[in-house]
């Protein structure tokens, strides 16, 4: 293959067409930001729920007057389920720790004994787990159970319930708003590159009649379609690199960064994309040009 | 060169293109196609580049059959067939110098060789002037000219021209005309379509003509019709 001869035709006819190539590298900017934005969207979302998720916790209380067997029979138990990933044992003193630092020396130097019972703190690999974890201990003897209560275990039922339903709805939506982004980039970007052949096809039929091969043909294309879309991707990518930069350190300077909502670094990783997600998108948008070239030329090569 | 044997064409929805044709041209010879528009002249120049397929007879073009030609063979064939076209086809974006070089660059010529051919034969069309021109800054017999040229760049052991002078002012067209027979001295097979009375009058070549797809005369130093021949013996005597 003559690299130099086709990067040559390639550049020399986006040179000569610039108005063209400019509304193809439009184009795919425009599309493929838009579909990052989506993507980087889903992500912080993504990545704000999996935090919401970690923290849900099942505290588990223990009786003051559980014997030395039952404790153990506990921590076994806790032990052997497999969808707990994290336990934490907090005995008696430790609880009281952190109940003096939190409300102080002089509330603790009066108290005759030690109230609080010992703990254990359970997180759980999927928080749609939690209910069925937390059941587990409603009638283990060590646990501090009220009669006809389940008091002795504590979480967030309710709030994990609504919590749930409605990351996996916005899940599902981004899902949808993701596929319906994409395939409009996907036909966008392949409208315009059919279009700046069809300009052409008088040149790709001298071609023909000279007896190029059509690969010969096809090289200067492809290599247009790719330089275009890798040029309108980066800067897409860059473009909304930069908006989620702003974004995030203007939430970061105000009141609500209790929502936890966070950059992540999507240079080179970011949760879902294993070479991060700009990168991505830059190889994705050259690709579709590429192979929109292709398949727009296919009409014009036939016989 | 090229044989056809029994050849048909007919377009959809009815229109003939070639009918029952059959003719033999043989090497080095110079063919004028004459006969009306929709005769099938440009039908039958198609057929040997095998942009169309002809639906039955047999077309052979220096031995090889095309019907059995498998497409990726076709860019093949067509290197080893120079074309003029009425409308020139040239590549509007390329100067003078790249149009008859793509031809080069297609058959994967190296670069040396390209830059030692392209004006070379430049200056036996006569537009070592021109080299760096675009198509649209030259004359309609300038650009027929880098179309000859590139057509016989690659000295292709055919070439066909539809129509050469069909765009051109009279005197122009001696020029290219002059031109496809020197192509032809040097042995090339030169097939030429034409419309042009006087000049097929003029050079006294084999004749072929047809009428609605079929060969109604096939003539040795011939002119451009019976009719004129007739008068021009009348005219003798």
């Amino acid at each position: 293959m003559r690299l130099g001869f086709f990067l040559g035709e390639a550049f020399g006819s986006m040179r000569r067409n610039w108005v063209m190539a400019m509304a193809a590298v439009i184009t795919v900017f425009i599309s493929t930001a838009i579909l990052g934005a989506v993507l980087v969207t889903r992500d912080n979302l993504n990545q704000g729920a999996t935090s919401l998720k970690n923290r849900v916790m099942i505290e588990v209380f223990i009786r003051d007057e559980a014997t030395d067997e039952e404790k153990a029979a506990l921590e076994q138990r806790i032990q052997s389920i497999p969808e707990i990933k994290k336990s934490t044992y907090i005995s008696k003193e430790e609880a009281l720790e952190r109940f003096r630092k939190r409300f102080g020396e002089r509330i603790v130097q009066n108290l005759p004994i030690n109230p609080l019972p010992a703990s254990w703190e359970i997180q759980v690999n999927d928080a749609n787990q939690v209910d069925a974890v937390a059941a587990k201990f409603f009638d283990d003897p060590a646990v501090d159970n009220d009669p006809g209560t389940h008091n002795g275990v504590k979480y967030a039922r309710e709030t994990v319930r609504k919590m749930l339903g409605t990351i996996n709805l916005i899940g599902i939506g981004m899902w949808i708003a993701t596929a319906i982004f994409a395939l409009a980039a996907v036909l966008l970007i392949s409208t315009t590159v059919r279009l700046s052949i069809f300009a052409r096809r008088r040149e790709v039929e001298i071609m023909r009649l000279v007896g190029a091969t059509n690969w010969f043909i096809r090289w200067p294309f492809v290599l247009e379609g790719f330089i275009t879309g890798l040029i309108g991707a980066i800067v897409a990518a860059g473009f909304v690199w930069l908006c989620n930069w702003a974004l995030s350190n203007w939430l970061k300077s105000s009141d609500i960064d209790f929502l936890n909502v966070r950059v992540f670094s999507m240079w080179w990783q970011s949760g879902s994309w294993p070479a991060g997600l700009l990168p991505t998108l830059a190889v994705l948008g050259a690709v579709l040009g590429a192979l929109g070239s292709m398949v727009a030329l296919r009409r014009y090569l036939k016989t | 060169m090229i044989v056809f044997e029994d050849v048909t064409k007919i377009y959809d929805p009815d229109v003939v293109g070639l009918q029952d044709f059959t003719c033999h041209i043989g090497k080095g010879e110079f063919v004028f196609l004459v006969g009306a528009s929709g005769s099938g002249k440009s039908t039958l120049i198609k057929l040997v580049l095998k942009e169309l397929v002809p639906d039955s007879g047999r077309i052979l073009v220096a031995g090889r059959n095309l019907g059995t030609l498998r497409h990726s063979k076709v860019p093949l064939l067509r290197r080893n067939i120079g074309c003029v076209f009425q409308d020139f086809k040239l590549l509007p974006n390329k100067t003078v110098y790249d149009n008859v070089a793509y031809a080069l660059e297609v058959v994967g010529e190296p670069r040396r060789s390209i830059r030692r051919k392209v004006p070379e034969i430049l200056s036996l069309v006569g537009l070592n002037e021109k080299t760096n021109s675009y198509p649209h800054e030259i004359s309609g017999g300038e650009q027929q000219r880098v179309s000859v040229a590139r057509a016989f760049v690659n000295h292709p052991p055919l070439l066909l021209a539809d129509e050469p002078t069909g765009n051109i002012d009279p005197e122009t067209a001696v020029g290219i005309m002059q031109l496809l027979v020197r192509i032809n001295r040097t042995g090339t097979t030169v097939v030429v379509a034409t419309h042009d009375r006087d000049m097929v009058n003029r050079m006294r070549r084999r004749v072929l003509q047809l009428d609605v797809g079929r060969l109604v005369r096939d003539e040795r130093r011939g002119g451009y019709d019976q009719v004129a021949e007739v008068e021009e013996q009348e005219a003798l005597t």
